[in-house]
């Protein structure tokens, strides 16, 4: 009996741990966020967050366009301005990346990053390009070719990759790790299924999983709990609310809108 | 005791002014707060001791002031994205560029 119940346990860890093929979004989806960051206390909204899906065609294959952009409010533009675009094309059945764009533009700081990815040999062509006053270009740039493990994915693929597991069929408790490649660096995040809980959303009052995202190797993400991420508890497992704590302070990223779902 | 009250109530009352002018308007309400409570304490020791308080008034007034505008913004202000016309030519390149280096790719999962 108890070799039974270690068995379906494992079965159901495992079920989480490998997710099937996409079945969560489809390209033309289109999710838009409000950012609130914590000053003192007060919840002050700062900056939107759109997150698109777009199907890209070349002569030989279909992928999957995934973009996140961020952008302050007008009220904040001549404060700190930011105008932020992190995009990966992805497999659309496995959401294994081939290329990763991420290029920020934050308060006058400027950064680019590349990545080609390519997996029979597991490594990835970076490109780092940043704005410097000490070349004739305004430009330092940094080619690499970085090695990786597989299955390593960009930041933008695995928020995206989240919502295609099995979360359904996986016990409280149940954890998952990914290998993100963040600035040429391999870190771990660990997302922890906490609950099923229902909250109220601009989408409605919506039944989802709690989620707590932690790393490990790095202070990105600060706190054991306190990253959280709620994902509907349907088919679409749509990203509705987060809690964040980063080493620049703490906020909450709350849905506004969601159109072109898949189910 | 009075004296510290007043000082700190005109500080804070300015200060939450200023602030419910910025767009960090919601910060306003903490030192505007803080002002009506240190106005409220000098009043008090003002009347106690029958000394003028024309100066408690002045505080009144700039943290009714900041409140009124705080709490008007939180109300009325409808948060909208500014000009995004470079970030859209940016996408719109990015995206070119990426057709060109994935022509070569064959998805084989």
């Amino acid at each position: 009996m108890k070799f039974k119940l270690t068995l379906l346990l494992l079965l159901a860890a495992l079920t989480f741990s490998y997710g099937q093929d996409n079945r969560a979004f489809k390209a033309g989806e289109k999710l838009i966020f409000s950012a609130a960051y914590n000053m003192s206390g007060i919840l002050t909204d700062v900056a939107e967050v759109r997150m698109e899906t777009s199907e890209m065609n070349t002569s030989s294959s279909k992928l999957l366009h995934l973009k996140c952009t961020a952008t302050t409010y007008s009220s904040f533009d001549s404060y700190f301005k930011i105008r932020d675009l992190y995009e990966s094309y992805v497999n659309p059945r496995t959401i294994t990346p081939y290329l990763y764009n991420r290029e920020i533009n934050e308060g006058g700081y400027y950064k680019f990053v590349k990545y080609k990815y390519n997996h029979k040999t597991n490594r990835v062509n970076s490109v780092i390009k940043k704005k410097t006053k000490n070349t004739a270009s305004g430009f330092w740039d940094k080619k690499e070719n970085v090695k990786i493990n597989g299955g390593t994915k960009d930041i933008v693929a695995t928020i995206y990759k989240i919502r295609t597991l099995d979360i359904k069929k996986a016990p409280i408790g149940a954890s998952d790790s990914f290998t993100v490649l963040f600035d040429n660096k391999q870190t771990k995040f660990r997302f922890k299924l906490l609950a099923k809980e229902t909250i109220n959303t601009a989408l409605g009052k919506k039944e989802c999983y709690k989620l707590a995202i932690s790393t490990s190797g790095t202070d990105v993400l600060k706190g054991s709990n306190s990253n959280l991420l709620w994902l509907t508890a349907d088919e679409n497992k749509i990203p509705v609310f987060a809690k964040f704590k980063i080493a620049v302070g703490s906020g909450e990223l709350k849905i506004k809108s969601a159109t072109g779902l898949k189910n | 005791m009075r004296k510290l009250s007043i000082i700190l109530g005109l500080i804070f009352a300015v200060l939450a002014v200023i602030l419910s002018v910025l767009p960090l308007y919601k910060l306003a309400f903490i030192p505007a707060i803080l002002a009506a409570i240190f106005g409220i304490v000098a009043f008090l020791k003002a009347r106690n001791q029958d000394l003028p308080t024309h100066v408690i008034q002045v505080v009144f007034l700039l943290t009714i002031i900041s409140l009124s505008l705080a709490t008007y913004k939180t109300i009325f202000t409808v948060a909208e994205v500014g000009d995004t016309k470079e970030l859209k030519q940016t996408e719109d390149k990015r995206k070119e560029e990426a057709k060109e280096e994935l022509e070569d790719i064959i998805i084989t999962d």
